[in-house]
Order: C-alpha cells, then sequence, then structure tokens
C-alpha cells in the first residue's frame, strides 16, 4: 500500500511536470542538437540559420517539427504537445533574431505546364527530376565537403508539401538562398514565371512513388538451421563471404570481451565481414550506420547441438532511419545476405 | 506487488518518455571525440557495463573522401544478460552486444545508439523483455548525461563547422 502510495504521487509529479512551461531551449537541446547543433550549424541534420528563417512562416516551422520529412532522416516529432513544438520555434526566433513572415495561405494560380519546362531549365540540376534532390546523403556531417553545406531540399517530400504554403515557396524561389548557391531567381524570371515554377512544384508533390512498406510480421532477424556441425557451418559461412566479395575481420566469440577467455563461450560466434566499397557508400547515405555495424553472421551451437546461423532481418533495420536512400539500398542487400545464408547451408 | 511493479513500469514509461518519434537515442556534446570516448568508457564501466570491443571504422573515409576525424564503435555489454538473452531469445543474439556510435564533428562529438524501445513491437507480450529495454534504454540515456556532464554541462555553441 505504501509502494502503491509513493507510485501514485510519482506520477501526480510526473503529469506536472508535463503541464508546467516548456522551455523551449531545453527541448531544443534535448530534441534537436544532435542534429542541428546547438548553434543551429547542421551536422546530421541540416543548417537552421538566419538566412532562412527570415522567410518561414512559425506554421511551416510547426508543420516541419511535427510531420518530419518522411524518408529524410528528419524524424515527426507526434509525442511533443503544441506548446512545446511552439517553444522551441520562439527559442529559434530568438536565437536566429528574426521574425515569422507571414504569408496568405491562398493558393496561387500557376501554369504547371510552364513551370516544368522552367523547372527542366533552371531547377533539375539540384532538386533532381523527381524533386527529391539530387545526391546522396543530407547535412553536413561526413558524406559532404564541408564547404558545401547543405543537400538541395527535397521539395516534392509529403513532409515540405504539407508545411509549406505556395506563397512560401515563391519567397524562397524569389530570395533564393546563398548559403546554399541557390540563385535569387527573382532576379532572372517574371512573378508569373515564380507562381509556374511553384504550380509544377506541387506537381512533383503529387507523384512522389509511395514508400515501401514492411509488413506487420516482419521479424527484426533470421533464424535458420544448418545441417552441418559447428566448425564446418564456420567454414562455409566464411568460404562463401568470401565468394561474395567480402572481407573478413577475425572471428569475435559473442560474450567475448565481456568476461574472460577461459569463460568465454566458444560455440557462439560472430563472424564479421565488410565490403569497404559498400560500407562508406553507405554511410554517405546515413552517418549514424554504424549502430548497426559491422555485418555479422552469428552462428551458435545449442544446448541440444543443433547449430543456428542468426542474421540481422536488414529490411528492418533500415527503417530506423527515415532514410529512403538506405531503404532502398538494404532491400537488395538482405537477398544477397539470404542467398549467403542459402549458399552456406545447403 | 505486481499492480506496484505495473505501477513502477508506467510511471518510469512516463517520466523518461523521450521522443519515440525516431529510433536512435542521440546526443552531442561539447568535447573532441578521443576524450568523449575515454568519459564514455568510464561511464559504460559505472554502470555495469563491459566495453567488449572499440571498432574503428574511420581509416579508410579519408580516402573516400569523408572528412570525419574520428568514427568508433563501443561494443557494450553485461555477461549475465547476453548468457540469459541468447539462451531464451537466440533470435536477438543479432543485436548483442548493445553498440554506441562515437562520432566527431570537429571539436564536437556525437554519441547515437538504437532506442531499445525499437524491440518492444516484437515482444508485445513479454514483460521480462520489456523491462530489459527499458532498462537498457535508461542506462544509455544516463551513459550519454555523464559524458556531457564531463564535458563541464555545457552544451555545444560552435558555428558551421568549415
Amino acid at each position: 500500500m505504501h509502494l502503491r502510495g509513493l507510485m501514485l504521487l510519482f506520477l501526480l509529479l510526473s503529469s506536472q511536470a508535463l503541464f508546467a512551461r516548456p522551455d523551449g531551449k531545453a527541448l531544443y537541446i534535448e530534441k534537436c542538437a544532435a542534429c542541428h547543433q546547438f548553434a543551429g550549424g547542421g551536422g546530421i541534420g541540416l543548417p537552421l540559420s538566419a538566412e532562412k528563417f527570415r522567410d518561414y512562416s512559425d506554421d511551416y516551422l510547426f508543420k516541419t517539427i511535427r510531420l518530419g520529412r518522411p524518408g529524410r532522416i528528419m524524424p515527426a516529432f507526434e509525442d511533443m504537445s503544441d506548446a512545446q513544438v511552439q517553444s522551441i520555434i520562439a527559442f529559434l526566433r530568438t536565437r536566429t533574431q528574426t521574425r515569422e513572415r507571414v504569408y496568405d495561405t491562398s493558393p496561387l494560380n500557376g501554369d504547371a505546364g510552364h513551370g516544368r519546362v522552367l523547372y527542366t531549365r533552371n531547377c533539375i540540376a539540384c532538386h533532381a527530376e523527381d524533386g527529391l534532390g539530387a545526391g546522396q546523403g543530407t547535412g553536413v556531417t561526413l558524406s559532404r565537403k564541408r564547404s558545401f553545406l547543405v543537400m538541395p531540399a527535397a521539395i516534392a517530400n509529403p513532409g515540405f508539401q504539407q508545411a509549406a504554403t505556395d506563397r512560401m515557396i515563391r519567397q524562397i524561389i524569389t530570395v533564393g538562398r546563398e548559403s546554399s548557391g541557390m540563385p535569387a531567381w527573382g532576379k532572372q524570371l517574371s512573378e508569373k514565371d515564380i507562381d509556374d515554377l511553384v504550380a509544377y512544384v506541387r506537381v512533383l508533390g503529387k507523384q512522389v512513388p509511395k514508400r515501401p512498406e514492411l509488413a506487420e510480421d516482419e521479424p527484426p532477424s533470421h533464424v535458420y538451421e544448418s545441417p552441418y556441425d559447428f566448425e564446418t557451418t564456420v567454414a562455409n559461412i566464411k568460404a562463401t563471404l568470401v565468394g561474395n566479395n567480402f572481407r573478413i575481420f577475425p572471428d569475435r566469440f559473442l560474450e567475448q570481451g565481456v568476461t574472460d577467455e577461459f569463460e568465454v563461450n566458444r560455440k557462439q560466434i560472430g563472424v564479421r565481414f565488410c565490403n569497404f566499397n559498400e560500407l562508406y557508400g553507405m554511410l554517405k547515405i546515413e552517418p549514424r550506420l554504424g549502430v548497426v555495424l559491422p555485418c555479422r553472421v552469428t552462428i551458435m551451437e545449442r544446448p541440444d547441438g543443433k547449430v543456428i546461423l542468426v542474421v540481422p532481418n536488414l529490411r528492418v533495420i533500415s527503417r530506423w532511419f527515415n532514410n529512403d536512400q538506405l531503404v532502398e539500398l538494404w532491400d537488395h542487400m538482405e537477398e544477397t545476405f539470404n542467398e549467403i545464408i542459402e549458399e552456406a547451408t545447403l | 506487488m505486481i499492480g506496484s511493479i505495473r505501477l513502477l513500469f508506467l510511471a518510469l514509461l512516463l517520466f523518461t518518455g523521450q521522443a519515440l518519434a525516431d529510433q536512435m537515442l542521440m546526443a552531442r556534446i561539447n568535447m573532441k571525440a578521443d576524450l568523449a570516448i575515454e568519459y564514455l568508457k568510464t561511464a559504460v564501466d559505472e554502470h555495469g557495463y563491459a566495453v567488449a570491443h572499440i571498432q574503428k571504422c574511420d581509416s579508410g573515409l579519408g580516402g573516400f573522401g569523408f572528412h570525419s576525424d574520428t568514427y568508433r564503435v563501443l561494443f557494450i555489454g553485461k555477461l549475465a544478460e547476453i548468457r540469459d538473452i541468447s539462451a531464451k531469445h537466440p533470435e536477438f543474439v543479432a543485436y548483442l552486444p548493445l553498440k554506441i556510435v562515437v562520432e566527431a564533428e570537429k571539436g564536437e562529438t556525437v554519441m547515437v545508439a538504437v532506442d531499445p524501445l525499437t524491440f518492444n513491437r516484437y515482444y508485445p507480450n513479454d514483460q521480462e523483455m520489456q523491462i530489459q529495454f527499458q532498462r537498457w534504454r535508461n542506462d544509455i540515456l544516463s551513459i550519454f548525461n555523464d559524458v556531457h556532464k564531463a564535458a563541464g554541462g555545457a552544451v555545444a555553441l560552435g558555428t558551421h563547422p568549415d
């Protein structure tokens, strides 16, 4: 009874914390700074500069935080209250020393056909034919030269499409982005041309292919039973991996490093492998990938003598990063993994 | 008693109810990576985990046009947990030991780990595993917090990395 009372008190205190006035700075540090850096210089996430914020409405920022950018690393922060999101925006306004730019929300009536011609001529090199941005990766870290700060925006991304009003897109096209090399098209195109471009940006938003879904019952790993004994299975896996152009690292027992060499279970081994060309290509796309590296097949002899192989399900893992480029690559790699296991356990 | 434990579990979920917006736990600290790794190793040890292995991933990055000074993966674990889980849930060994990535961003360091609560959905009726995932999550966040405190608790105030 006493314990129950304490628990209720703890819950009450927690709920009071939920209703307290949110601290935008603290929330920014907790939720955003790891990717965007405290000063907004960017890292895994894009820079949050005053140059950009001058053109943003608070509604755009609110929806961007809420919706994120599906498939483009920035997650959707659905768990925060409206007040918490607004407090982050208020903090960012103070830090960038900008004021909200308020836009008329009525749509523009541009000619998307003509917009397409202009887009093909002026925008396609950076924003790509599908409007999802040319090149790989995002942010300023690892994958990019430091002198080139941002990936071109994925203007067809559903998160951007829902957050940005027509008139905000028009403003951005008009004034450009000096820091990321986007010209101020208002100096080269007429107002009508820019309205036509906005109309085509909306068309691109409707053409975005559906993101590849994962079945509800997809398991986080695959377990295979080997018809061979432990040592033969390990040897088979290594031979198959080498045959598939993977480099093999020295074996590590599952318990190695967490106990001494006499205690370690030698019938649980991780065969670790890598193809460095592919690895570095993947790190360009997803700098956080190390949390699931290196690739490994764990081979274990069970107490009943059965030998099993356990491999992570790459289709599941790739979806943890909200990064569609990685999903596409790893869906393909999952097939390679399955073929390797099948070959080694034939 | 079981009711109280359930209530405690609920309270913990509320208290640590950080964003499940993403499946990653991340922290940025204002400290160079080589020093951050040392503090990280100490914090890991103080939380009862062993650093099983440190994988160096940056030696070839420069040759591929990357611009990161340091990229390491720390493998951490507890023997009892690894033995228990590999016996009861062999399918989960693919994710053991746990991993923490340490990535240098000039004078700052970013630490990343998979949020263990990501695995809850695969064990919807297994309270033991769900408590384990919550414990790992709390420990990882506490480890990150310790390294953050070791860096003086100051947030990274730099501007654009050049």
